[in-house]
């Protein structure tokens, strides 16, 4: 059961990190995704700092998850940003369907449908399961392993943000490198 | 010494991580490596329904959409700042605008760069008409832009009339009017032959083909 618990914990954990690092590499495209749930007409400044903010509190979030696997109080959030996550893809299905949801960035083209909503729920149901008690054996972690995990979560999100920029045409090219 | 569990479930979803998004990228790698430019059409096909756009207008930072068949015809260009023949397509649309012969018609300049980088160019930056930065990508793919400059005419209920690279003030001059055809009229190929015609008709009438 620990094994289990365990693998939800940091598989969650992961898939924030990748998220969110994928979303930074490319904001103005996330912006335009975030754009229809905001009823206000508002600046395209303010839209891109949402895009930023929503960007790294979910990198924070998957980054602290990681690396401090026995602060509880962080599957709470965990499940609050996974039951958001299919909230979003509710309404986007409802309201914006077919539309893509940039949900990690230009590394996957997923959209608002049907499929985008289970997908959601699953995320939420593993982040549920992941709320379930492990031995506190199995959570000590010294100052060393938490460093390691700490980068090795920094290098994952580098990749993601790396991946996402290589995928994405959205990306601003240098001036002598625009394709004529 | 014992490894904690934590520790060793952590590292091999790292490991599952790191493996997918290299997967990704090597797909992407295979795909750039593989991509055959001559294979690949430029712009839309001609009759098909355009896509719908979004788009980081520049001149008030705010995100626009555009749905051709709203019953306003459009005239796209795909163009960049740093591209010679996209500043010549820039100017010969301001050219044509200023002259009126635009009138009625939605001009957008979409570029993928971002704001900052009009200053590079003096037609962007002296420039009249709508210009932004294309926000989806995949919407790039839809038009086919793979290479700058590229103009594409829609028609009042969408539908694409002409679409090909043109820089000269004649050939906005085509798009402008393939962009008002009526819908039983036949779209326009714009081929080297029509661009030679309308670019002799330019040549025989010096002062409309003045900036």
């Amino acid at each position: 059961m620990d094994v289990l618990v365990l693998c939800a914990k940091t598989a969650v954990a992961c898939l924030l990190i990748v998220a969110g690092g994928a979303k930074l590499s490319d904001p103005a495209s996330f912006a335009s995704t975030v754009r229809p749930f905001i009823p206000l007409r508002v600046a395209w400044r303010l839209l891109w700092a949402i895009a930023v903010g929503v960007s790294l509190a979910e990198l924070a979030v998957g980054l602290a998850s990681l690396t401090l696997p026995a602060v509880t109080a962080l599957n709470i959030v965990v499940l609050a940003v996974a039951c958001a996550f299919v909230a979003v893809s509710a309404l986007g299905y409802a309201f914006h369907r077919g539309r893509s949801c940039r949900c990690f960035g230009a590394l996957f083209q997923r959209k608002f449908t049907a499929a985008g909503v289970l997908r959601s729920a699953f995320i939420a149901t593993i982040a549920a399961l992941a709320l379930g008690h492990a031995g506190a054996a199995a959570l000590r972690l010294d100052v060393t392993a938490r460093v390691l995990l700490f980068a090795a979560a920094g290098l994952l999100a580098l990749v993601a943000f790396t991946a996402a920029r290589a995928r994405g045409p959205g990306r601003e090219p240098e001036p002598e490198a625009v394709a004529q | 010494m014992k490894v904690p569990l934590y520790l060793a479930v952590a590292q091999w979803t790292l490991l599952f991580a790191f493996g997918l998004l290299l997967i990704v990228v090597y797909r992407q790698l295979g795909r750039m490596l593989h991509k055959d430019d001559a294979a690949t059409p430029l712009g839309p096909a001609l009759g098909s329904k355009a896509a719908s756009l979004e788009y980081h207008r520049f001149a008030d930072d705010t995100v626009q959409y555009v749905t051709p068949g709203d019953g306003q015809p459009t005239l796209l260009a795909f163009v960049e700042p740093t591209c010679p023949s996209c500043e010549q397509l820039v100017l010969a649309l301001g050219t044509a605008a200023h002259a009126g012969e635009l009138s009625g018609l939605r001009v957008l300049l979409l570029t993928s760069s971002p704001k900052s980088y009009l200053k590079v160019s003096d037609a962007f930056r002296a420039t009249r008409l709508e210009c932004g930065r294309i926000l989806a990508p995949s919407a790039t793919q839809a038009y086919g832009a793979t290479s700058t400059p590229l103009l594409v005419a829609i028609d009042r209920d969408g539908v694409v009339r002409a679409a090909a690279p043109a820089i000269r003030l004649a050939e906005v001059r085509t798009f402008s009017r393939a962009c008002l055809l009526p819908p039983e009229a036949e779209s326009i190929p714009i081929t080297a032959a029509a661009r030679q015609h309308e670019n002799d008709l330019e040549a025989a009438t010096p002062a409309a083909g003045a900036d």
